[in-house]
């Protein structure tokens, strides 16, 4: 055995160098127990079903939610969307009846229906009195 | 009481008894395992209640393939070591300042060698402490020591064989320095 491997073989001869403060070890099995119960005390106990299930819950709730307000916006689009063409399909019966080229030349070229004339002594009746002009429709009218 | 009879008892239902005869049987070894390797007392005694803590929040899980013994070893030499790489994080080697402290700590009798051998075996890895406490102080088998450690004998053998090496050229250094 060498000088260098004396040294280690001292020291472990000299045995330990290290000391507890006294009683220490009579009282570690109580310090444990008391720091498990301390700790097992202070962990949550588990929580509930309803607990863990909330979040997910709400935000299932709040996808639906979203889901519905989407859906009813689409719903509504869509309706407008029905109405327009309901209301395009008026617009082109409506159009059929309205004028067109054709039917202006034809109006033109058709006889005009006679109209009635309103005889001169209605007019001077009119000129001297204050009738108005619906009185006036009202006699044209009756005249006819 | 034996290990079989402290998991018998344990699994009859009379936790708390098995336990306090759990901690009384390795409180010491222990607590001189993590003191070797932390230092300080009040570290220790931290690091040795975390031990027992967390061998009774998993005592329900030991499958009893392992012996009590190396499953307690190894959840001690993982609590050190964690402590050990928390100083680090927190900055520099606190191990070496903690034997550096070795010779105004109240808790601690030894003379020059005994100094010289601490502030060796602190200026070792962590791992590589573990290794050279488990056998030199211990002497405890290389089979068990890979058991502790998860690791195969062979790295063992070679690691023990470096760690002590170096730490005899320390302490000679240290001691003809001194002398």
């Amino acid at each position: 055995m060498n000088e260098e491997k004396d040294i280690l073989e001292l020291a472990r001869q000299e045995g330990n160098a290290f000391r507890t403060p006294e009683g220490y070890f009579d009282s570690l099995e109580d310090r444990v127990m008391a720091r498990i119960a301390a700790e097992t005390a202070q962990t949550p106990a588990r929580r509930p079903v309803w607990s863990v299930l909330k979040p997910a819950l709400t935000l299932a709730a709040m996808f639906a939610l979203i889901f519905g307000m989407g859906y009813g916006v689409l719903s509504l689009t869509h309706t407008l969307g029905r109405d327009a063409n309901v209301a395009a399909t008026e617009y082109a019966s409506a159009e059929e009846e309205m004028i067109t080229p054709a039917s202006l030349i034809n109006y033109y070229q058709t006889e005009p229906a006679e109209e009635p004339e309103i005889d001169e002594e209605t007019l001077i009746n009119y000129l001297a009195s204050e009738l108005s002009f619906a009185d006036l429709a009202e006699i044209y009218a009756q005249a006819n | 009481m034996t290990d079989q009879e402290i998991l018998q008892l344990y699994r009859s239902g009379e936790r708390d008894k098995a336990f306090r005869a759990l901690v009384a049987s390795y409180k010491e070894r222990l607590y001189w395992h993590i003191r070797r390797m932390v230092l300080d007392h009040d570290d220790t005694d931290d690091c040795l209640q975390n031990t027992f803590v967390k061998a009774w929040q998993s005592l329900d899980r030991f499958r009893g393939d392992a012996q009590l013994f190396t499953w307690l070893y190894r959840i001690a030499t993982n609590e050190s070591l964690t402590f050990l790489s928390r100083q680090q994080t927190r900055g520099g080697h606190l191990e070496l300042e903690a034997a550096g402290r070795l010779s105004t700590d109240p808790w601690f009798d030894g003379d020059q060698l005994q100094l010289a051998l601490h502030r060796s075996i602190a200026k070792l890895p962590p791992k590589q402490k573990a290794v050279f406490n488990l056998r030199y102080f211990d002497e405890m088998p290389y089979e068990k020591i890979a058991q502790v450690l998860e690791t195969s004998e062979g790295s063992l053998k070679a690691s023990y064989h470096h760690a002590y090496e170096k730490v005899k050229a320390w302490m000679k250094e240290e001691m003809d320095a001194k002398y």
